[in-house]
């Protein structure tokens, strides 16, 4: 009985979109349900630097204990022309119901082209993440399963990563994880991007304890932080793995890179 | 009211480092989202044992109470301290007493052996099922954020320095996203003959 | 909405609880006393199911005097937390177990200090240095947070009181006939006189 309640890895989480098993007996009418969601794990990453910003997410896609392929970007170039998504500045990450992250992506994608030819010129971070707020919240009563980041660079050219509940709700932040293991890796990034629970020694107690002052950091080191912290994630959650996809959003364009994960 | 491992709220961690052992644990005890009590330890010494219980608060005293008495007859009976693998045999077989009515409790332990000098930690679920790790153990409400922390912040053979500012680093903003721990921390560094115990002020939200 | 309230200062314990005995919406009477004095230096204030309070405090009274009368001498305030939340630890996994909320208050006549214990009916034991229990936790404890020194002597204590009080009263929505006071010091339990009838401005 204890077993049941310190709790078997998919609580409540991991499901599928139809119903395995008939929970009636086979006489009498026979129930159908249909859940228009699925939960298909995986996390993302966010971290803004001076002049970048960095996106991860690994490529991981599950259903329940299935891993359905190793291999499904969770990133996506927003903006650009043709197959490769050339000349864009914007990207979008989702994690939580797959199908839907690639149908928001391909809203999102069009909306940002579609400005882009009626007005001549590329869309603003801070404009595409108003507009993707607009969009989640348009189906408030039939929400976009997912918690997107969105990242680029600002008007000043400095990082910019904005963060969104499935409704909408939006927030630009340093740094931001979501997903299956957001709650292993936000504490782990509080504490090494944002110095929380740092502070300068020996400057005084209590109130007087100086925080450890927070500093732009590089971006060889929020590469190391973001591999980091997906290794752990991956020591932990049976739900990410596989692979990392990386993206780092700088004014030269966006470079996009591959790291294998484990497959256990 | 939801499950009774989350009702009062709380964490702990353990770690090993080189010739050394760390445990910590928080100070709230709540009632849902009700702060009730900011100064609630959840280790308790053993002699040379420090267990550490997570969980429901009132199995946590009743639990901690059964264990001192336990521990007490064995030394009377033995004329030596408990070992922490005897403890861990001990602790796994008397939740185990309670499978189909179980302590809400999520117990670690942490000590070094007199005998072999050898450091050693290990955890439990509520019926007494022993994870022995090399590493590092969690428990409590924040034991997801605790997992995240401490796979990001360990290494191995940490001196007995390095070792408490890795395993209250880890506790502290594990506790800082979770909304059922915090208030400060106890944390106890074990060596072969010294015992360091400190208390961290924390968040206090 | 029973109140039960306690407040440590630096040589007292204050114990208060509601007067009013209620069933549903309905009060039964206006000058109850959910407290029963355990021995001379410990006091139990008492709220929960109606016919398990009286019949809990009762026996835990009947119990630590058994104990003064056998071992001619009173258990310490802390050995009496301990025993009565071995007490409802024990119901608590029987057949049918007490729903009690409890705080009780003493003075630790060896250490020279005033004690407070927080149990409520899971009997989860704290340590605590002012406490309530049912809606007077939601009203009174931040008050208490930001008025309570452990050093207060017994004005202070009395005023921080009648704080809590008054928030109850502006802020309850049914009238709980105001509270019976206890004070435990080094010389025991006494009762205070406590004006009810105080009027509060409700904005």
């Amino acid at each position: 009985m204890a077993s049941v309640f310190s709790g078997a890895p998919p609580q409540s989480g991991p499901g599928y979109s139809f119903k395995q098993t008939p929970t009636e007996a086979p006489s009498g009418t026979r129930q159908h349900g249909f859940y228009p969601y699925t939960d298909n794990g995986g996390s993302t990453l966010g971290i803004s630097g001076a002049d970048f910003t960095i996106l991860a997410g690994d490529t991981r896609h599950t259903s329940g204990y299935n891993i359905n392929t190793r291999y499904a970007p969770k990133l996506f170039k927003i903006g650009g022309e043709g197959p490769d998504n050339k000349g864009a500045s914007i990207v979008l990450s989702v994690v939580g119901f797959a199908a839907d992250g690639e149908a928001l992506k391909e809203r999102l994608d069009t909306i940002v082209k579609m400005y882009k030819y009626q007005h001549g010129k590329p869309m603003s971070v801070a404009a595409c993440a108003q507009r993707l707020s607009h969009i989640l919240y348009g189906k408030r009563f039939f929400p976009y399963y997912v918690h997107a980041i969105l990242g680029g660079l600002d008007e000043e050219g400095r990082g910019a990563l904005y963060s969104y509940d499935p409704v909408g709700s939006y927030e630009r932040e340093q740094c931001r994880a979501a997903g299956a293991a957001a709650s292993l890796i936000m504490p782990f990034l509080d504490n090494q991007v944002n110095f929380k629970n740092q502070y300068v020694p020996d400057s005084g107690s209590g109130h007087e304890l100086q925080e450890k002052p927070r500093t732009p950091l590089d971006q060889n080191h929020v590469l190391e932080l973001v591999r980091d912290a997906f290794t752990s994630a991956v020591e932990r959650h049976i739900e990410v793995g596989d692979g990392l996809q990386v993206m780092i959003i700088k004014k030269e364009g966006i470079m996009e890179a591959f790291h294998p994960l484990k497959q256990d | 009211m939801g499950s009774p491992f989350s009702i009062n709220g709380g964490a702990c961690v353990a770690m090993v480092g080189k010739d050394c052992v760390a445990i910590a644990c928080d100070l709230r005890l709540g009632m849902q989202a009700l702060t009730v009590s900011n100064n609630f330890p959840k280790i308790f010494n053993y002699g040379d044992v420090y267990l550490g219980l997570t969980g429901l608060a009132t199995d946590v005293a009743t639990v901690s109470d059964l264990f001192r008495y336990k521990v007490n007859m064995y030394r009377l009976r033995e004329e030596r301290n408990i070992s922490p693998q005897t403890m861990a045999n001990l602790v796994s077989s008397s939740l185990y007493e309670r499978r189909f009515g179980p302590y809400f409790v999520s117990p670690v332990i942490a000590g070094i052996n007199q005998t072999t000098g050898k450091p050693f930690i290990c955890g439990f679920d509520s019926i007494g099922c022993i994870d022995f790790a090399k590493d590092f153990i969690v428990s409590g409400t924040a034991s997801d954020q605790l997992f995240g922390t401490c796979e990001g912040l360990w290494e191995p053979d940490l001196g007995p320095e390095d070792l408490f500012e890795t395993v209250s680093q880890a506790l502290l903003n594990a506790v800082d996203r979770d909304a059922l721990s915090g208030w400060g921390a106890h944390v106890y560094i074990i060596e072969k003959d010294k015992v360091t115990k400190r208390l961290l002020k924390g968040r206090q939200d | 909405m029973e109140v039960l309230l306690g407040i440590t200062g630096k040589d007292f314990t204050i114990v208060a609880a509601s007067k009013a005995a209620m069933r549903g919406a309905t009060i039964l009477k206006a000058s109850d006393d959910k407290t029963r004095a355990l021995n001379s230096t410990s006091l139990m204030a008492f709220s929960g199911e109606a016919g398990d309070t009286v019949q809990f405090a009762e026996y835990i009274q009947a119990n630590i005097q058994l104990y003064s009368m056998r071992n001619s001498m009173e258990l310490s305030p802390t050995a009496t937390a301990n025993f009565v939340r071995g007490e409802l630890a024990r119901a608590l996994r029987s057949r049918r177990p007490y729903t009690v909320n409890l705080i009780l208050g003493g003075y630790d006549k060896i250490a020279d200090k005033p004690t407070l214990y927080w149990i409520d009916y899971l009997a989860s034991l704290a340590p605590v240095p002012y406490a309530a229990h049912g809606y007077a936790q939601y009203y009174c404890l931040s008050i208490l947070d930001k008025h309570h020194h452990p050093d207060i002597d017994f004005e202070q204590g009395m005023k921080l009181l009648r704080m809590c009080t008054q928030e109850l009263k502006r802020r309850l929505p049914i009238d709980f006939k105001g509270v019976v006071v206890k004070v435990i010091t080094k010389d025991g339990i006494r009762e205070q006189e406590y004006e009810d009838d105080v009027k509060v401005a409700i904005p």
